[in-house]
């Protein structure tokens, strides 16, 4: 009666690539009709450069060469929607599905955790890269901001950017105790490092709250996605220094999720 | 081969022994029941089966693999369903697609539209998972446990919150599956569920079986004391019972005995001599909710645990 019997178990293995693919698939479709999480992560980038743009946008930054605010803007809201992509939209995800019990049962399922990692990692870089697509074009053709210079930087920014950030919202998923609590602490925690970084008012060079912020992967990766942009003359776009912090937070979220993950919703 | 064989399994968390000490055995094709109120052990049981908790001791065969070795849950996975007590439901998706999304993780999956009429959600298909109603919901969680087709199905509570006419189809639909030779592990604090479901049945008391067997027979319900109930007439008796009441009430008469045969015999002997019309004469064993409650009780200075 069961065909299953007669399908070993080794030839599941060269359909991993199939199986991602079927998965990321159902993650996107989740991810976009779940509207509210969609709009807040994606519309929310794309609207937070429209309206700074077309309000402070063609003031200068006096301790930044005379630098335009909105060319300060584009890059600094690429970064704010990879960060919130892969950090507060995946934290809150992974938190609402382990509580419901959905990781659980795909836990249960012969679908390989090896394969839902990938999947999820996948769909979040498509969601991050759509934004980044999005705020490019709209600095681009709305506001004549140019695209990057040296793409090959801006890429590798965007790779270790989405790969640390994504670990980060894994690590902070696993002490988060509720889905009820899951928004407001990764919004609290996203949104006062993004302002402490300098986001909507630029932190001038050597004051306080910028060395406080340099203990943060926020304000490093701002700069960071800044620098193939090469509006600052004498700025290398190779942000070596800044990758290197983002990279170790990485480093410690990737330890933090690996040992703290949980598939099961927390018991009372 | 049996489909499930525990023996002596154990498992503490923090010093308290969530089981202790646990052995039965499922055959295959059989439906099994473990019964037991909250906190008894029972999705502990079922969690070491599915490969999803870690024993501490005993040995433990699923299928004929032992769950708790990495290197066989794949295989194992993919020939077990799994219902958790939560209603796991994706509510963005439609009933179709959380469907095909997970038929893509087996190997041969049940045809989606032979589920979506197996489980009865043919109206609501394509309609969105959050609007369906808490028994269509967990008919559609029962839909993803056998869309793999699995040889053996775990049923965690499944009827748990659910209104009685969504327990009833939940039901035909566990017995329709069953028929179909899929094995079924249970659990349940419903003595009704297991009675109408279950071949046979366990019941955990804080992590130990403390009676096992068929539901009939549970507690040796089928043997033992029953309690044979009678009125007699207004006027009262011309004649005593030739039997001592253990309880009269005006009227109304109860004897509990062990020997129901000899009693009824003597009380019917008696009536037909002295002409006395005795009205709703009623034998009634003990019923499965009696031995449950029994089995479970806590008392509430009892220093050690009852043994098994």
């Amino acid at each position: 009666m069961s065909a299953s019997t007669t399908t070993s178990r080794r030839s599941l293995v060269p359909h991993d690539v199939r199986l991602i693919a079927h998965q990321v698939r159902y993650e996107q479709l989740a991810f976009w009709l779940n509207r509210v999480g969609a709009i807040f992560t994606v519309v929310f980038s794309v609207l937070f450069l429209v309206m700074l743009g077309a309000s402070a946008g063609q003031a200068h930054i006096s301790f930044l060469h005379h630098l335009k605010l909105i060319k300060y803007y584009v890059p600094g809201f690429v970064a704010y929607g990879i960060m919130s992509a892969c950090f507060t939209t995946l934290a809150i995800n992974l938190v609402v599905r382990r509580e419901t019990g959905q990781l659980k049962r795909l836990r249960l399922s012969p679908l390989p955790s090896r394969v839902l990692v990938v999947a999820i990692f996948v769909s979040t870089t498509i969601v991050s890269l759509v934004q980044v697509a999005l705020l490019l074009l709209i600095g681009r053709f709305g506001y004549a901001v140019n695209f990057p210079v040296s793409w090959l930087a801006f890429a590798l920014v965007l790779l270790v950017g989405i790969v640390s950030f994504s670990a980060m919202g894994v690590a902070i998923s696993t002490v988060i105790p509720n889905q009820e609590t899951a928004g407001p602490v990764t919004s609290i925690v996203f949104f006062v490092l993004l302002f402490l970084a300098g986001l909507w008012f630029p932190l001038s060079p050597h004051s306080g709250l910028e060395k406080f912020s340099n203990y943060f992967p926020v304000l490093h990766f701002i700069k960071a996605v800044n620098a193939p942009f090469e509006f600052q003359p004498g700025v290398s776009p190779w942000a070596w220094h800044d990758l290197l912090i983002i990279a170790l937070w990485g480093v410690v979220a990737v330890i933090v999720a690996v040992r703290k993950f949980k598939w099961a919703p927390r018991r009372s | 081969m049996s489909a499930i064989s525990v023996t002596n399994l154990r498992k503490s968390y923090k010093k308290i022994d969530a089981v202790d000490d646990v052995s039965f055995d499922v055959e295959r094709g059989e439906v099994f029941a473990l019964l037991g109120p909250n906190g008894a052990g029972k999705t502990t049981c079922i969690e070491i089966l599915e490969g999803f908790l870690r024993r501490d001791s005993g040995q433990v065969q699923v299928l004929g693999v032992d769950p708790g070795l990495r290197q066989q849950q794949q295989w194992l996975r993919a020939r077990i369903g799994v219902v958790l007590q939560e209603l796991a439901v994706e509510s963005f998706f439609t009933v179709r697609q959380v469907l095909e999304r997970n038929a893509g993780f087996y190997p041969a999956p049940r045809p989606i539209d032979e589920v979506i009429e197996l489980v009865g959600l043919r109206e609501k298909a394509d309609a969105k998972v959050k609007k369906l109603s808490g028994g269509q919901q967990r008919r559609l969680d029962i839909g993803l446990g056998i869309i793999g087709r699995p040889e053996l199905l775990f049923l965690d509570e499944p009827t748990t919150g659910l209104d009685p006419g969504a327990r009833r189809t939940t039901w035909e639909l566990i017995h329709t599956l069953s028929a179909e030779g899929t094995t079924v592990l249970l659990s349940s604090h419903y003595m009704d569920e297991v009675e109408a479901l279950a071949k046979r049945v366990a019941v955990l008391r804080r992590g130990r079986v403390v009676a096992a067997g068929p539901p009939a027979s549970l507690g040796g319900r089928d043997r033992g004391q029953v309690t044979i109930r009678f009125t007699l007439p207004a006027g009262g008796p011309s004649s005593d019972l030739p039997v001592a009441p253990t309880r009269r009430e005006g009227t109304s008469v109860e004897i509990d005995t062990n020997d129901e045969v000899v009693v009824l015999n003597e009380i019917t002997g008696w009536a037909l001599e002295h002409k006395v019309i005795v009205t709703g004469l009623d034998v009634t064993r003990k019923t499965l909710e009696d031995v449950y409650l029994a089995l479970t009780h806590e008392e509430i200075d009892e220093p050690t645990r009852a043994n098994a």
